[in-house]
């Protein structure tokens, strides 16, 4: 029920928090860096625990690969602190550091074998010869590649070159590891292979993971949690449950998928959009009652009736004519253009914003339906329709881009 | 007329026409070497080849070849990584500096290394109360061959250095490898193609010197008479087989350098 999804998120995320949190394997603190008057980060503040996978997910230009390298030591930030199992590391260079980075190109040295690749860590470490062997033993196995310890980078897969690039990091042991969008040159079907293979390699070895990505189904599949990057700060991060189904801000109700947003205005225990109250509890520290401000609520929170019916846990907002229905294999994808309303937030005609997948009809919704639906009742083009919604977000009024900046 | 069957005359004429405009500028100086040198039988050849003077005339070119190349590679190494690595006021100026030797005319180095070194030369000056005189020694002739071949291994392994990406030593860096580490084990490999074929390429140029060698050696037979010198002077001296023998041997090793780089491209290349 929306009513109730809106207020058990917060709570649960009281609880975490004053439950001993587990201690930072690494954090970061308040980075910033600009080039010239670009800022490319504005104070970025994170931490991951240990064994936990965390995604930085962002456009290219969101800064995601310039924290990465500023953890690594690659680069250096103008202000902020780096911090690793509870050492601060940002005057150290990179080779101090211990941290594993697994490039997107691999970086594998050409001239080494898969083994020579593996042992290199511990070889410039100066470890016994027989103690190197058996590491690279034990990491050969680990990421399934006994049958290639001889081969050359360039006579690998690049799904094993991404393992022994793994393997090669976790050799020496690393503080935590770093992964620039490893899965960037692969194809869609040995993407999603390897992002289970080395999600299941993670939890196996327990290192703390960052992970960068622009790819949203990736960030959500991998993360224990995801940090939403928008121009060098984050927007949102959480559990990709919490993201996904409870963004902070309409960028990243957008970023992550196909959301529909509309305006409001936050009333005492419900928000009105156009006539309709949908019931809610807005979070008083937030949101004022006259607010105007807009939700969002995914396609599959929407559900369509031909009649008005009044159903627990559905909440009506509107009448609506269906323009298009589209078959997309898993569902069925419908297009409706919602009737008019008028609200005391905007004058004009059109109360209605937009939904991400159609922004040149700003007046039309996006609505998903299951196959057992679909087939159960039949909807044409030109259908009267209720649209009722069983889950939605208020989102945070956005500050301007421009604003933070000064 | 046209030749609708495939056959294309122009194919035939034009190759023929190649190797016919090819034959005196090229094919029939060098089989003239030949031909000429073992007229009088392999044994005349041979003892040419063997006289102590020949001997040591290809010995010194060897030697001083060798280690002009050994320095102008390490240089070039070096030249390379900062010039790459490293962006500055200047760059482009020092680059355009290291490849100027080559465009000198040979005599002129020759002859700047006279004005620096000589005995009475700015640098010499000071170093002749100390009874030390590079000029006129094999020290000169190294010179010689370090100046008029400073640029070629600093051209092959510079572009090569341009292009390798720099997250393999960003990964090194990483993984705990110091810059030494990382120059050692990641970047020095995947230049080995490149060092090679510097190192040959500069080797050839270095044997066959001429103009600066006449200039700065003395050109003393047994004592600073390189090859090439050797040829020059038993060719004026009307020893005209003595100096056949030598060609054919610094042909013969020319050609097998440029054999080299040419059919070992695949493996310097390799990755």
């Amino acid at each position: 029920m929306a009513k109730a999804r809106e207020q058990v998120i917060p709570n649960q995320e009281k609880s975490q928090s004053e439950a001993a949190p587990p201690p930072a394997a690494a954090s970061v603190v308040g980075l910033g860096k600009h080039f010239g008057k670009t800022s490319v980060l504005e104070n970025i503040t994170f931490d991951v625990a240990e064994g936990e996978v965390l995604v930085l997910l962002g456009a290219s230009g969101s800064g995601k690969t310039t924290i990465l390298r500023i953890i690594a030591g690659l680069e250096q930030p103008l202000k902020g602190k780096v911090i690793l199992h509870g050492k601060d590391v940002t005057d150290l260079p990179a080779r101090e550091r211990g941290v594993g980075v697994i490039f997107q190109s691999y970086a594998l040295f050409p001239k080494m074998t898969v083994e020579k690749n593996i042992g290199y860590g511990l070889r410039i470490r100066k470890r016994k010869r027989k103690e190197i062997r058996e590491t690279v033993e034990e990491l050969l196995a680990l990421v399934q590649l006994k049958d290639h310890r001889k081969k050359y980078p360039s006579q690998l897969s690049g799904g094993q070159q991404q393992r022994v690039a793994i393997a090669r990091t976790l050799a020496y042991k690393p503080e935590v590891l770093l992964f620039d969008e490893p899965f960037g040159a692969l194809d869609t079907q040995t993407r999603s292979h390897l992002r289970r293979e080395i999600r299941a390699l993670l939890k196996k070895v327990k290192v703390p993971s960052i992970f960068i990505t622009h790819d949203q189904e990736e960030a959500l599949e991998l993360g224990d949690r995801v940090a939403v990057l928008n121009q060098g700060h984050i927007e949102q991060i959480g559990t990709p449950f919490e993201i996904y189904n409870h963004p902070a801000t309409e960028y990243v109700a957008t970023f992550l998928g196909a959301a529909n947003i509309l305006d409001a205005v936050v009333r005492k225990d419900f928000v009105e959009v156009g006539a309709a109250r949908i019931p809610a509890a807005p979070d008083p520290a937030k949101f004022q009652p006259g607010d105007c401000v807009k939700i969002v609520f995914r396609p599959e929170d929407v559900v369509l009736n031909r009649a008005d019916l009044q159903r627990p846990g559905h909440a009506r907002i509107s009448s609506a004519t269906i323009e298009e229905i589209t078959f997309v294999g898993a569902y069925e994808r419908i297009r409706l253009s919602l009737d008019r309303g008028s609200d005391e937030c905007r004058r004009e005609e059109t109360p209605f914003y937009l939904t991400t997948e159609t922004p040149e009809r700003p007046k039309s919704i996006i609505a998903t339906r299951p196959k057992p639906e679909a087939s159960a009742t039949r909807l044409y083009v030109g259908d009267r329709v209720v649209v009722a919604i069983t889950s939605f977000t208020i989102l945070e009024p956005q500050k301007n881009a421009d604003e933070t900046k000064k | 007329m046209r030749h609708v069957r495939g056959f294309d005359v122009a194919r035939p004429l034009s190759i023929g026409m190649l190797v016919f405009m090819m034959l005196p500028l090229v094919f029939l100086p060098l089989a003239s070497i030949f031909i000429f040198g073992t007229s009088n039988g392999l044994d005349k050849f041979w003892a040419a080849l063997m006289a102590p003077e020949a001997i040591f005339a290809l010995k010194l070119s060897m030697a001083t070849s060798f280690w002009a190349t050994v320095f102008n590679v390490i240089f070039g190494l070096f030249a390379a990584y900062v010039l790459s690595r490293y962006n500055f006021w200047g760059r482009n100026a020092l680059i355009v500096t290291i490849s100027l030797p080559t465009a000198i005319p040979t005599a002129v180095a020759g002859f700047a290394l006279l004005l620096l070194w000589g005995p009475y030369g700015t640098l010499g000056r000071l170093l002749a109360p100390h009874g030390v005189q590079l000029m006129f020694t094999a020290w000169a002739i190294i010179l010689a061959n370090i100046f008029v071949t400073f640029p070629l291994a600093f051209g092959v392994i510079k572009p090569v250095f341009d292009t390798m990406s720099s997250s393999l030593e960003e990964a090194s860096a990483t993984m705990g490898a110091t810059r030494w580490q990382t120059f050692w084990h990641v970047t020095l490999p995947s230049l080995r193609g490149a060092i090679v074929s510097g190192a040959l390429l500069t080797f050839a140029r270095a044997v066959g010197e001429f103009g600066s060698t006449i200039l700065v050696s003395g050109n003393l037979a047994g004592k600073t008479q390189t090859a090439p010198l050797y040829i020059f002077a038993k060719f004026n001296e009307g020893q005209i087989e003595a100096a056949n023998a030598i060609a054919i041997v610094l042909a013969l090793f020319s050609f097998l350098i440029f054999s080299v780089l040419f059919f070992a491209r695949d493996w310097l290349d390799v990755d």
